[in-house]
């Protein structure tokens, strides 16, 4: 198994060396396909759920990037989520934009409630910047739920789906096109900023303010911008999840649950990982699916599963995998020097 | 000509006055001591230049040229201030490499938004400052830990890369918050010779907090003493050595016999 995944790991190296687009492009290249394989082996539904899987993953890597990479404890984004979600689908519904104009100015949205969610982050620390977000996050959600032009407990209905000229997207095989493209855009510019000299900015940060500040960080404004940057992800997420099929949300979407969630895909695939995150959206969307019959008791095992994560594997999946695979590289290092020197 | 002067500089923590009214003039590429018994302000100060504490009103500090009193620490680093700490306070989860490249941070020429897309401009210059740095790192002798997360370095190698940090900020001054602490006499040399040599090779201006007086006394040029947060002397290591009130801050105060016995006897009366 592990040999697999290091043998995955370098066949990518590899082809990164040639161009480092290359990667992505035959990941993209395999991912084409999986529609039809999956209705083919699990049936139609399941291309909805990994439709959803896709939007999970745009969330938790954008959640990685404030969390994981800046080390900002944030429980408000499920909060720019739905706004990015509604702000498209009532500009879709009202001024009857197409998805593509509605989407970007959602975004656009999204990333200045951004900036409110993160002001908090300069001057709180910890759990009391958890607290301070949460409340931003709900209160959207309760705003959503009490004004009638928002939804309120009817939800908003009839959002029209995405069209190229005469074609609309508007089966779940199509959609994917579509989400997957995102979420595959999305985690490629995650590995950007976190190579790039920004990236670093907010490790830094994570690691130690005070250094990262003499070292001639800003560190307010890096703050700010990991929260603006997590939020752009959150209203694409929002806005792709909105228009999708059957075109409408409700308020029940955005609860401290769902937050939950989105925090256990983190948590499980590995703080700061971005595969780590993309693996965990992927496990424990198709979790929450599978054990819907039991969603009354949802909430207790994610929550019960959080706490043991982070006693028994704060790394999540991600750093137990990362961690073998150096392993493994120093134990081969080391026959080869016991082989030489014999 | 000075290269750091302070005027007036005070600092009081709700009632406590770690730093009262000091004067201190840092000259340009020479190597300056700081010394004084424990709680003397010594770190306060280094914390107050460095923009990590906020001094009190009236205090004024001035470095190379600008008016840096009222200026956000990162804005005083970009002028070419760079610091180590006591207690290094390294990037520990990041790799020896990423440490002295966030140190590089206020010479990155790209704006964020270039760096968030990753432009050719951007990988090319990030290039040449990673080549930059593996050769700072060559100099310092890390080059072979390059790729290792800085928490698993030895406590000597984790001194040298935060000096390493410091010099790839490429500083006009450089402030050495007790380099030494924790090594064994022989790195201590090790690390002062390093020390001199970077400061030769990047022209820098050092000023040093020691508390091991055979490494001040051999490397610095001037030597400022604190005491209960005021400067109580300031002048060649000959000089310093003999003053009376650098020797009584750091050893007491002769008393005669009979003081001692009254001072003694009061306090068995006491308990």
């Amino acid at each position: 198994m592990l040999a697999l995944l290091d043998g995955i790991k370098s066949v990518f190296e590899a082809l990164g060396r040639v161009h480092r687009l290359l990667p992505w492009l035959v990941a993209y290249l395999l991912l084409l396909p999986m529609p039809q394989v999956i209705t083919l082996i699990f049936g139609e539904y399941y291309v909805d759920l990994a439709n959803r899987a896709c939007l999970f993953v745009l969330l938790s890597v954008g959640l990685n990037i404030v969390k994981g990479f800046c080390g900002q404890v944030t429980v408000g984004h499920i909060g720019l989520y739905a706004i990015g979600a509604v702000t498209s689908a009532l500009l879709a519904l009202n001024y009857e934009l197409s998805f593509w104009i509605s989407a970007p100015i959602a975004i656009v949205v999204t990333g200045l409630a951004g900036v409110i969610v993160g002001l908090p982050s300069v001057r709180l620390e910890g759990a009391y910047l958890a607290l301070a977000t949460l409340g931003l996050g709900e209160s959207v959600r309760i705003m959503l739920a009490v004004t009638p032009e928002l939804g309120s407990s009817n939800g908003i209905m009839l959002i029209p789906a995405p069209a190229i000229g005469d074609f609309i997207i508007e089966s779940f095989n199509h959609y994917y096109y579509l989400v997957m493209t995102a979420a595959l855009i999305g985690i490629y510019f995650s590995f950007v900023i976190l190579r790039s000299s920004t990236g670093r900015a907010f490790q830094a940060i994570r690691e130690d303010v005070i250094a990262a500040s003499v070292s001639g960080i800003n560190v307010p404004f890096y703050k700010l911008l990991a929260f603006v940057i997590s939020a752009l992800y959150a209203g694409l997420a929002g806005a792709l999840f909105a228009h999708m099929p059957p075109g409408f949300l409700h308020h029940n979407n955005f609860t401290v649950i769902e937050m939950v969630t989105l925090l256990l895909m983190v948590v499980l695939g590995g703080i700061g990982n971005i595969w780590g995150g993309v693996v965990g959206a992927i496990v424990v969307t198709v979790i929450y699916d599978q054990t819907k019959d039991y969603y009354f008791y949802q909430p207790l095992i994610f929550g019960v599963t959080m706490v043991l994560l982070v006693v028994f594997m704060p790394r999540g999946i991600g750093g137990v995998i990362g961690q073998a695979i150096v392993r493994r590289k120093f134990i081969e290092k080391h026959e080869e020097q016991n082989l030489g020197a014999t | 000509m000075a290269l750091l002067e302070t005027r007036g500089l005070s600092k009081n923590f709700g009632g406590l006055q770690a730093i009262s009214q000091v004067d201190l003039k840092v000259q340009q590429g020479t190597v300056h001591g700081l010394i004084g018994p424990n709680g003397s302000g010594k770190s306060t100060f280094f914390n107050l230049i460095t923009g990590v504490y906020k001094p009190d009103p009236g205090s004024h500090i001035e470095f190379d040229g600008h008016d840096i009193t009222p200026l956000p620490a990162h804005r005083i680093a970009g002028l070419g201030m760079a610091r180590t700490f006591q207690l290094l306070r390294l990037f520990s989860e990041m790799t020896v490499l990423e440490n002295v490249m966030v140190g590089n941070h206020c010479k990155t020429p790209y704006g964020v938004v270039e760096s968030l897309l990753g432009t050719s401009r951007v990988r090319d210059s990030d290039r040449q400052m990673r080549e930059e740095m593996l050769e700072l790192l060559e100099f310092i002798g890390l080059a072979r830990f390059a790729d290792m997360p800085a928490g698993e370095l030895s406590g000597g190698q984790r001194r040298l890369l935060a000096l390493g940090r410091a010099i790839a900020m490429k500083p006009k001054l450089l402030l050495l918050d007790e380099p030494g602490a924790g090594l064994s006499p022989v790195n201590v040399d090790n690390l002062m010779e390093t020390i001199l040599a970077l400061k030769e090779r990047y022209k820098l201006t050092v000023v040093v907090v020691e508390h091991i007086l055979k490494v001040v006394m051999n490397t610095c040029e001037t030597i400022s003493v604190l005491d209960h947060g005021q400067k109580i002397a300031e002048g060649p290591p000959e000089a310093i050595k003999n003053d009376h009130a650098v020797i009584e801050a750091y050893l007491g105060r002769e008393l005669p016999d009979e003081e001692i016995r009254k001072a003694i006897r009061g306090g068995v009366t006491a308990s």
